[in-house]
């Protein structure tokens, strides 16, 4: 795990404006998968088939479970700070597609990853980036213990990558079932999720 | 984290994202943040740069905290190093292959020890020396060793610390000495 201290690992720092720049002009790869994350450049993983199966599945349960007035966004950008702009595998957004034709949606009321090599980024990492932003509602569908992590009320702490956390984490296994906080009148089966 | 060409490196400076004051170098595609330049880093820089200007002589010359290219994806900017002929030589491409580098680290040293010899091994920079201002010694790395059971990484086989009253003679000009206290501040 990377720390921010670490002067080893210090790297040149980008914010959201010059990262949009940066795509604007070409310079990355189209077939290139990439995100900022707390002003880096992260490099995502490969995706492998229950991945993207996990990200095609909660995508639809959630479509269900909110019905509309949202959108459920699929590994789309979120403007999350000004060095920030994360793709979550998925994010649900109030609205619909063209409110966000011209800036990316920044406060997604449930953003899932799916985590295989990246549970720890995901967790620690992620997590308290999300937590600092104050999304309130991040799950991490664990594909390794076949488990949904359930993370909320976020809170200051100084000792997290980011000085914030989730304080509260529930572990579901697939015969549990979960209400997303923005979607109370649902509940939807872990299994549902799972690949 | 994302690793960067030096070809893109290059695009990043045409574009304005980074400048010459910029203290960044590429090491490895990654873009490393130097050390801050305290006043004790700036005394070592000038005092090595003359010392190692001294012992070199003519068919050579010193820069300082400029670029030199390794790989691909390494473009970094050594405190000091030796270079062959003259800078005219270098006005159409940084030079490759100082007979020479040294960095000069406070807090710094795990990367001048770490990430920075790694890619001078792998570059085949057959004499490496850290000036360490924590201890007030010199390291000396030789012989570049590429990976294998002894070694995750690149590195140096041979790591000698010399102290205050020692003196060291360049590889590349054997009958030169330097004596260590020279070179810091």
């Amino acid at each position: 795990m990377r720390t921010m201290a670490d002067y080893e690992t210090r790297t040149r720092r980008f914010t959201r404006a010059e990262y949009e720049r940066l795509i604007d002009l070409g310079v990355f790869q189209p077939s290139e998968d990439i995100e900022l994350i707390g002003g880096e450049l992260m490099v995502a993983e490969p995706q492998g088939a229950p991945h993207y199966t996990a990200i095609r599945k909660t995508a639809r349960a959630l479509e269900a479970a909110f019905g509309p007035g949202w959108d459920v966004r699929t590994q789309g950008p979120i403007g999350l700070d000004d060095e920030s702009e994360p793709e979550p595998d998925v994010a649900v957004v109030p609205g619909a597609p063209d409110d966000y034709a011209r800036a990316h949606p920044s406060r997604p009321v449930l953003t899932v990853e799916v985590a295989e090599s990246s549970l720890a980024l995901d967790r620690q990492h992620k997590g308290s980036l999300y937590a600092r932003a104050g999304l309130p509602d991040y799950w991490v569908l664990n594909l390794i213990d076949r488990v949904l992590e359930v993370y909320r009320e976020p809170v200051a702490d100084s000792t997290a990558p980011f000085g914030w956390r989730y304080g509260r984490g529930e572990v579901l296994d697939a015969s549990a079932r979960v209400v997303p906080l923005a979607a109370p009148g649902s509940s939807i089966p872990v299994s549902q999720l799972l690949p | 984290m994302r690793r960067w060409t030096r070809h893109e490196y290059e695009r990043l400076m045409d574009h304005g994202f980074l400048d010459e004051d910029d203290p960044v170098e590429l090491l490895d595609g990654l873009l490393l943040v130097k050390e801050p330049q305290h006043r004790r880093h700036r005394t070592a820089v000038l005092l090595v740069a003359r010392a190692v200007e001294r012992a070199f002589g003519e068919g050579w010359f010193v820069q300082t905290q400029s670029p030199i290219i390794l790989d691909d994806r390494s473009e970094p900017e050594p405190d000091v190093c030796v270079v062959r002929g003259s800078p005219r030589d270098y006005v159409d491409a940084h030079p490759m292959r100082p007979a020479l580098i040294v960095e000069i680290a406070q807090t710094g040293l795990r990367l001048a020890r770490g990430r920075k010899a790694a890619a001078y091994a792998r570059a085949r920079i057959a004499d490496y020396w850290i000036v360490n201002l924590i201890d007030r010694v010199l390291e000396v790395h030789r012989e570049p060793a590429r990976p294998g059971p002894a070694r995750r990484h690149w590195g140096y086989a041979a790591i000698e610390t010399l102290g205050a009253d020692a003196t060291i003679t360049p590889l590349a000009a054997p009958s030169a000495g330097i004596r260590v206290a020279d070179l810091l501040p």
